[in-house]
């Protein structure tokens, strides 16, 4: 599984970067379309959920989800070859 | 069969809901509506029924629309002082179109008043207490029989209309003792549910959409905001608010006749009384007391809307008499429907109108 | 079944401003919701007017917006009428403080079996930011530009004192824990009380030196204690410091309540007792 922030919603607030335990989430420097910066992921290979979400079959962690206001947070499966990859399943 | 019982007004009003299937009371004690309230209290849980003594008014008004909205017949009674205490919420309810049904037992005013005397000083107020244009509908009883008859009609009119609908008794009628006669049924009307796929707030030709009651998944969300036909507020959209609000009073001011509820005496009379409520009883002693045709008589039990049609009936009147226990508030609305000269006969003080003083008025004028 | 299944999703992104602590309040609520496995056809939420109480707009379940106060009164009528319907009400700290005080009192007595999630934001945020009856002493408002002069009420202890029977307050930091809260809540019977210190940037932050969304929730943060520690600090004889607030499970009883669920009746063997 891998983060995904969905930039309809989000509203730059930036409390997801102050909620994560692994400071996933960087403040973002560029402003996209609507005027909000949204965070950037700085090596999202270290969330717990994404890693190993699928191998528990429960959420763990997920402060991130439930903290953002503007419910923007998700996970998303991944494909098998892609740019960006999480890959990690113990 | 039908039976025979010597029951006071309130009593009566109570049983009428009962019988026509209420199955929620929230209300607060206030004279001269106290009876209503007990008699609820003592005969609702026998029937599965639920009372609900609320901490004021404004907590009765708001838990039997939320009673209405899962479904239940719902109704509260009340006098002057709650009736003004209630007005957010039954603006609400006409926002929302919700039914239910509030008893209002009038007693003189303004203010705590004379808890104890009669007065048919909320008239204006039932039409147009809560702020902004919406529609209700109003009913007058003026025996024991029709606190009855009027009630259980009552909630068949909210439901068919979606609109909370008042009876406005006053307190010679609620706490007076008669002889009534008890039909063995009611005839109860349903409301129309929502057909599923249809927005809820959407209405057809006759302007009143169907009910989408809470718990049967219809997921709706209701609002006092001004809101699109999906129910989701739209506050900032003027053509939205200008038909919603249009629609709101249109489908009550443009049906009257099929809510209209009259009696016609002497239609071809100069002179005619127009009465409604306890003052009924002061006409028909002076009818009965000179008989003939010279005197006509239009009793309304249906006050809101107007029923306008009923005024044209009287082809040679010369003048409208209306005695009222208020300052002419309902002389005026009637004023208006007519170029005949609508000769006020107020009474304040909580005492009915003598047959007398209305027989002075009456020779004076001619 | 996640939390978010339960929103409206053709109504998202929603009103509220950037970093406002409603929307972390809702989030975890309906992940509670989510947990106890409830059906959305048995769900009603109720709120009253303000920010906290556009929430039910955004849900997918049947729910009842109404007029400023009345909130827990409307919930009453529905609870009482069909007691089968789950109903959660959503309210902000004026909506039931001020104008709502009475229903919540009597919410509290009557111990109805609806659970009341009040979002506090010490200020009224719709309105533009006038002071609300729990804005602290001396912050600034617009209806208080000279600093609150009015001491502010503790909901929580009010709950106590009119006869919840489940109290708990927590702030939009400890998301987890409010979860946790809110499902407690929801399973216990009678009147559940759950206040959430939230953030408002726009309104009390702007007026009284939060310039970030950040720094107002670390001061939530920082300022809350947990009930087991001051219960420990008051065994020990230390004073506990002024502004700070008191977070954790603060009441949890089995008072006698009303509006509850027809229990399932379940088969008995002959000669078994019931």
């Amino acid at each position: 599984m891998k983060l995904a922030i969905d930039e309809t919603r989000c509203k730059g607030c930036n409390l997801c970067t102050k909620v994560c335990p692994y400071k996933i989430f960087r403040e973002g420097r560029k402003p996209n379309r609507k005027g909000t910066s949204v965070p950037e992921l700085d090596r999202p290979e270290r969330c717990t959920n994404c890693r190993l979400r699928n191998l528990y079959g429960r959420t763990l962690c997920g402060v991130c989800q439930l903290t953002c206001p503007d419910q923007a947070i998700s996970w998303v499966e991944e494909e098998p070859y892609e740019r960006k990859k999480v890959a990690i399943e113990y | 069969m039908t039976r025979t019982e010597f029951w006071q007004g309130n009593t009566a009003c109570a049983e009428g809901a009962l019988a026509a299937g209420c199955n929620f009371f929230g209300g607060y004690p206030i004279t001269p509506s106290t009876e209503v309230a007990e008699h609820m209290a003592a005969k609702l849980p026998k029937k599965n029924g639920v009372f609900i003594q609320m901490e004021d008014e404004i907590a009765s008004m708001a838990s039997i629309i939320g009673a209405s909205w899962t479904g239940a017949r719902a109704m509260t009674a009340t006098s002057g002082p709650g009736f003004s205490l209630m007005m957010e919420n039954i603006g609400f309810a006409a926002m929302t179109e919700t039914p239910c049904v509030v008893v209002n037992v009038q007693r003189g005013g303004p203010s705590t008043g004379q808890p104890t005397m009669a007065a048919q000083g909320d008239m204006m107020q039932a039409r147009f207490g809560s702020h902004g244009d919406y529609s209700i509908i109003a009913l007058c009883p003026a025996t024991v029989q029709e606190m009855y008859e009027l009630t259980a009609k009552a909630f068949n009119l909210a439901d068919t209309y979606r609109v909370p609908v008042f009876l406005m008794a006053d307190e010679i009628v609620g706490h007076m003792r008669e002889k009534i006669i008890i039909p063995d049924s009611v005839e109860r009307v349903p409301r129309r549910e929502l057909a599923r796929g249809t927005l809820p707030f959407q209405a057809g030709e006759d302007l009143v959409p169907g009910f989408p009651q809470f718990g049967k998944g219809y997921g709706v969300h209701v609002t006092g905001l001004t809101h699109d036909e999906r129910g989701y507020p739209a506050a900032t959209n003027p053509k939205l608010h200008a038909d919603l609000v249009q629609r709101l009073v249109d489908k009550i001011e443009l049906a009257p006749d099929e809510m209209a509820d009259y009696d016609i005496v002497n239609p071809d009379a100069e002179d005619v009384f127009i009465a409604y409520g306890a003052p009924v009883r002061t006409v028909q002693q002076v009818m009965h007391d000179r008989p003939g045709k010279e005197i006509g008589f239009l009793r309304i039990r249906t006050v809101w809307p107007f029923p306008e049609k009923a005024l044209s009936l009287f082809k040679n009147a010369r003048r409208f008499l209306v005695p009222e226990m208020n300052l002419g508030q309902m002389a005026r609305e009637f004023e208006r429907h007519t170029k005949v000269p609508v000769i006020s006969i107020p009474k304040l003080g909580g005492e009915l109108h003598t047959p007398d003083e209305l027989v002075a008025v009456l020779e004076a004028r001619r | 079944m996640s939390f978010d299944d339960w929103y409206r999703q053709d109504r998202l992104p929603h009103i509220y401003c950037a970093g406002c602590g409603n929307g972390t309040i809702i989030n975890c609520t309906l992940a509670a919701v989510d947990q106890m496995g409830w059906k959305k056809e048995e769900t009603v939420f109720v709120s009253g007017i303000g920010c906290s109480s556009r929430a039910p707009g955004y849900i997918v379940t049947d729910s009842l917006h109404t007029t400023h106060g009345r909130a827990i009164a409307f919930a009453t009528g529905v609870k009482m009428a069909n007691p089968e319907l789950n109903v959660v009400v959503f309210t902000g700290d004026g909506d039931l403080a001020a104008i709502g005080g009475n229903h919540f009192i009597h919410g509290c007595r009557r111990n109805i079996d609806l659970t009341v999630v009040c979002m506090n934001n010490q200020i009224y945020g719709m309105t533009g930011g006038q002071g609300s009856p729990t804005t602290p002493k001396g912050c600034t408002s617009s209806t208080t530009p000279y600093g609150c002069t009015e001491i502010p009420f503790d909901l929580c202890e009010l709950a106590i004192a009119a006869g919840a029977n489940y109290v708990s307050r927590w702030t939009s930091y400890h998301v987890k824990e409010l979860e946790k809260a809110a499902k407690a809540g929801l399973e216990t019977k009678g009147f559940s009380f759950i206040e959430a210190m939230v953030q408002c940037p726009t309104a009390f932050g702007r007026r009284n030196k939060f310039r970030q969304v950040a720094d107002h929730v670390e001061y939530l943060r920082a300022h809350s204690i947990l009930k087991a520690k001051v219960d420990r600090m008051i065994e020990a004889g230390e004073t506990v410091p002024e502004n700070m607030f008191v977070v954790g499970e603060l009441a949890k009883r089995n008072r006698p309540y009303l509006g509850a669920k027809m229990p399932v009746k379940t088969e008995t063997k002959p000669g078994a007792k019931p």
